[in-house]
């Protein structure tokens, strides 16, 4: 059995490897590809640890070193269950070389399980990445023991299992709930979405009961969130006692309870793992259609027809695509139910000024939410097996690049457009000023558009066997995304700032006016490169 | 009927990373009216001739021309008179059947009433008009491929290529299909497939090319070819040499 595990472990490795990949291909242009992406990679990991390390630098400054561990533990499970949550669907379950695995004489539960560790392996450098670098700046300032290098790498180890394992379970219960009906992948993304949300709020509700506590200080408030934290999530205080205290117990707990929860989580999943996947896998075929009217539409909206079509098809697709609709229609939902003047008096309790100081910041606060994530940045690399298609047919590369970006156009703006409205409403925003907040929305769209579009083309990758691949974990959405997310978050406290000394209007004109030509010179980027 | 060359190769090589040569200076020359079978063994380089020609593959050595444009230097105009039916068609599995005939109907620009008439016609003679509006991810593969076949059929065009057409497809599909290939070369097509089964390409085809170790060893009329004896024979000794 164990042999078996590991085999199977191994080959799923392997099957995904970008070393055997490197290894075993022939083509030099692909074999670059590979290695730009290796750097891309060791320079994404580099900025995570200077970012960790830089904030145990601030906890030792400010001798909290000791909230290091706590911090750590917390980061890393908090990551651990997001991620998890949003690759279950599509590692565990639903995923395309089932009927290959489940055709080979291994038990069900070997299979769940493998695939869970497949999980484990691959995201294990990333929690390192954190917790060594962690290690690294609590070891400067706290100088622990020697022995706490070692056992705090071993632990770190295990960190990432409870969280994965709790998440991995909650994904396996909308699974099972989603394959009882005929609409699986409409229920499945529901269900999805819906957990997504809860736990957003969660963390609201959980920041304001902590914030009950009157701690001043942002660190000591942080530390003292990381305390809270490790009383409700108790691995959180195992790991800190480990590390801090060397306790022997909250050791033994810790990975104890690790093995013990992966044991008990796959005998259930494995229980009921294979009806689960039959039902997902299988399709209802109806047999009753009649022929009807024929509609014909240009190429740029069958393209986009297509592309809706994709997305709608995958719960994967659907829940990472359209997330962030979901939360700039909730931030303006809420700003209408709120209204103008309990919005004044949140904005004033927050920071010592009316609502019109926030106001230049709209746009791109929505924008923050809406431009998470660009369709085009993913979606020429989703073609995957079905790429002879569009080869073969007669669409200029161009044609089809259009369309791809005319749907995330289709998707992003209502919900952009909607977000301005309603926080304009919300704050009093003079008309003159929400037109030019609409337009800057609207350009904010094309920008985030195309310049996903440049990243995914510059980055397709055809050859993947799971759409998370490409979807979470591709090149080129990885650089559509963390650029476009630090750089609206810095924007939106220097607009903020540079709110107080320049006209709001003239202020959004500049905005509009650098976007703009951002988004035509990407656009004429993916042009140059479909040619 | 005059007839005119619709697919010509000449000279065409395809090399993969280092130096293995898939295609080596293939040529041939399909008429309008022709049905062309193109034999050989696994891995003899058909498919690899056979994506070059659709515009799936690039190359560099050689020239493909279809209906006198180049494959190479207007691949729009090659592409709008070719339809291509891969061996293992990878259709998009959260369309309807329907939706996907309507998306490359909408790509052909074909008008409303066209696709209708057509996507009924051919729906109807392979029996899964009933399964178009169902999604192509329940379909199996034999109905998949009667799709692929609908799809490469809708915009009436001069070439159609195709890879191992007859796999997975039950008895009176691969009949029909014999039936309406047979139709459109009448009508000025031409048609140019691959296949391992041998009795089909010598009932079936007037002309034949055997590829091996990417190298044409033989072509021509069936006549011409086999002299007197059967395919099967003919390829056999062939491979043997």
């Amino acid at each position: 059995m164990k042999s078996k595990n590991l085999l199977l472990l191994k080959n799923l490795l392997l099957s995904t490897s970008q070393i055997n990949k490197y290894r075993h291909c022939k083509d030099k242009k692909k074999k670059s590809k590979i290695i730009g992406g290796f750097v891309g990679m060791i320079i994404l990991y580099l900025m995570i640890m200077a970012y960790c390390i830089a904030t145990c630098v601030g906890y030792g400054e400010y001798e909290l070193i000791e909230a290091a561990p706590g911090m750590c533990a917390m980061v890393i499970s908090i990551l651990a269950f997001i991620f998890t949550f949003f690759k279950t669907n599509g590692y565990l379950f639903n995923f395309k070389e089932y009927d290959m695995l489940m055709s080979l004489p291994f038990k069900t539960r070997t299979v769940a399980a493998c695939k869970f560790l497949y999980m484990y392996v691959n995201s294990l450098p990333w929690y390192l990445s954190i917790s060594l670098s962690m290690m690294i700046g609590y070891g400067i300032y706290a100088k622990p023991a020697m022995y706490i290098y070692p056992l705090w790498i071993i632990l770190a180890l295990f960190l990432p299992v409870i969280p994965m394992l709790i998440s991995a379970f909650i994904g396996f219960l909308i699974a099972k709930v989603s394959a009882g009906f005929k609409k699986k992948n409409l229920i499945q993304t529901v269900l999805t979405m819906i957990f997504v949300l809860f736990c957003f709020f969660i963390r609201f509700f959980m920041e304001d009961m902590f914030r009950n506590n009157k701690v001043q200080a942002t660190l000591e408030e942080m530390s003292a969130t990381t305390d809270n934290a490790g009383k409700i999530y108790l691995p959180i205080s195992w790991f800190t006692n480990a590390v801090t205290k060397t306790g022997i117990l909250d050791i033994l707990l810790l990975c104890g309870i690790s093995i013990l929860l992966f044991a008990v989580v796959f005998y259930i999943v494995g229980g009921s793992y294979r009806s689960i996947n039959s039902k997902l896998k299988s399709h209802a075929a109806a047999k009753n259609y009649k022929m009807t009217k024929q509609k014909k539409t240009g190429i740029l909206h069958a393209i986009v027809f297509k592309e809706w079509k994709r997305m709608t098809g995958s719960t994967l697709y659907m829940t990472n695509g359209a997330m962030g609709m979901v939360f700039a229609l909730i931030l303006g939902g809420a700003a209408l139910v709120l209204g103008p003047d309990k919005i004044e008096e949140l904005i004033v309790k927050a920071i010592p000024a009316g609502s019109s100081l926030v106001q230049p910041a709209i746009p791109l606060a929505v924008y923050f939410f809406v431009g998470m994530f660009s369709s085009p940045a993913c979606s020429p690399s989703l073609e995957g097996k079905n790429y002879w298609i569009v080869q073969s047919l007669p669409i200029h590369k161009k044609t089809l690049y259009q369309g791809k970006m005319l749907f995330n156009m289709y998707l992003t703006v209502p919900f952009m457009e909607f977000g301005i409205i309603a926080l304009c409403i919300g704050t009093r925003t003079p008309i003159i000023d929400t037109i030019l907040y609409l337009i800057l929305g609207f350009v904010l769209c094309a920008f985030s558009t195309a310049w996903g579009c440049v990243c995914g083309v510059k980055h397709m990758k055809l050859d993947w066997e799971n759409e998370i691949e490409v979807i979470k974990q591709g090149t080129g959405v990885m650089i559509y995304l963390l650029p476009n997310m630090f750089v609206s978050m810095i924007l939106i406290v220097v607009v903020v700032f540079l709110g107080m000394v320049i006209e709001h209007s003239l202020l959004t004109a500049l905005l509009i006016l650098i976007y703009g030509l951002l988004a035509f010179l990407s656009y004429k980027k993916v042009m140059k490169i479909s040619k | 009927m005059t007839t005119k060359p619709i697919l010509e190769i000449k000279n065409y090589s395809k090399t993969y990373g280092e130096g293995k040569r898939a295609a080596d200076n293939v040529s041939l020359t399909v008429m309008s009216g022709d049905i062309y079978g193109f034999i050989g063994h696994n891995g003899a380089g058909k498919s690899t001739t056979i994506r070059a020609i659709v515009g799936v593959l690039d190359f560099t050595e050689g020239e493909i021309l279809i209906d006198g444009h180049s494959v190479k230097d207007d691949p729009m105009e090659c592409k709008r008179i070719t339809a291509y039916i891969p061996d293992n068609p990878d259709l998009y599995e959260n369309l309807t059947g329907i939706q996907y005939l309507n998306f490359i109907a909408d790509v052909f620009e074909i008008s409303a009433k066209d696709r209708e008439e057509r996507i009924k016609k051919y729906a109807d003679i392979f029996e899964i008009t009933e399964s178009l509006g169902d999604l192509i991810g329940s379909y199996s593969h034999g109905m998949k491929q009667k799709l692929a076949i609908i799809s490469a059929l809708i915009h009436e065009p001069k070439l159609i290529v195709m890879d191992e057409p007859f796999v997975g497809l039950d008895p009176k599909a691969a009949f029909l299909l014999k039936g309406i290939m047979h139709d459109m070369c009448e009508n000025g097509a031409a048609i140019f497939f691959s296949t391992h089964v041998l009795d089909v390409a010598e009932k079936l085809c007037n002309k034949v090319a055997i590829i091996k170790k990417g190298r044409i060893i033989a072509s021509g009329t069936m006549e011409e070819l086999t002299e007197g004896h059967s395919l099967e024979e003919t390829f056999l000794e062939s491979e043997g040499d």
